[in-house]
């Protein structure tokens, strides 16, 4: 594997990482018997994310790295729909996709 | 904005995240700036420690777990989580306003189009797991 593609793989997991990091989150407002078991969770998940961020930018220019987070927004609405239950309407859907597209014109300028 | 559809505590918690989340990257941006040159990980590790910058970074990041618990409370996670995204918006704008950057006509184009994004999401409704939410 190329160091390009180690990097855009440590990326993409690293969104997917965010996306348990956020739902452990949300669950901490679910389930009040284990708030605090859920918080801590989801905050060990997230500095999880940071560091596989972090090792990726070892590969991959910010510039390259920073467009493929907006990937998260992605995984956090799958995972909310399929862990969480929460009803992703197409309106939602169709919001999430701009919002891909939005923030990866910005920041490929940047 | 007060109605049943954007409670103020929402929109109040929804705005604080952003702009915690906005002033979080302008001050990282700028500690990681003024960084020495490290040969290492571990000097880079010591200059971060020693840097007064990065206590305010951490104190951002505290401030934005409460904040942002807070807000699922209240709301799905779908629904909040796009929210967030307004943070590239004032990023983008902040940089041209303080640091005097410019803002290619591309750039111009994402701002629409994600705010489109984020209308897109604030019309559908902020909870869909009806009793496990706390209410209002």
């Amino acid at each position: 594997m190329s160091p390009t593609a180690l990097g855009v793989l440590l990326v993409v997991v690293s969104t997917m990482v965010e996306g348990f990091g956020q739902t452990f989150l949300k669950k901490s407002a679910l389930d009040a018997a284990r708030r605090h078991h859920w918080i801590l969770l989801g905050v060990a998940v997230l500095i999880v994310e940071v560091l596989l961020y972090s090792g990726a930018l070892r590969f991959l220019a910010v510039s390259t790295a920073f467009p493929i987070t907006s990937l998260s927004f992605v995984m956090v609405t799958l995972l909310s729909r399929w862990l969480l239950g929460e009803r992703v309407t197409p309106l939602r859907w169709a919001g999430v996709g701009l919002i891909l597209i939005g923030t990866s014109l910005i920041v490929a300028q940047a | 904005m007060t109605g049943a559809r954007f409670p103020a505590r929402l929109v109040i918690g929804l705005a604080v995240a952003i702009a915690l989340d906005t002033a979080l990257q302008l001050v990282w941006k700028a500690g990681v700036a003024d960084l020495p040159d490290a040969s290492s990980l571990r000097e880079l590790v010591v200059a971060v420690a020693r840097h007064p910058i990065f206590i305010l970074v951490v104190a951002l990041m505290a401030a934005q777990l409460v904040n942002w618990l807070k807000v699922l409370d209240h709301a799905d996670l779908s629904y909040a989580k796009p929210f967030t995204s307004l943070s590239y918006v004032t990023v983008c704008a902040l940089s041209v306003v303080l640091l005097g950057e410019h803002i290619a006509p591309l750039q111009v184009v994402g701002i629409v189009v994600v705010v489109a994004g984020v209308w897109c999401v604030s019309q559908t409704g902020h909870t869909t797991l009806g009793g496990k939410a706390k209410p209002e």
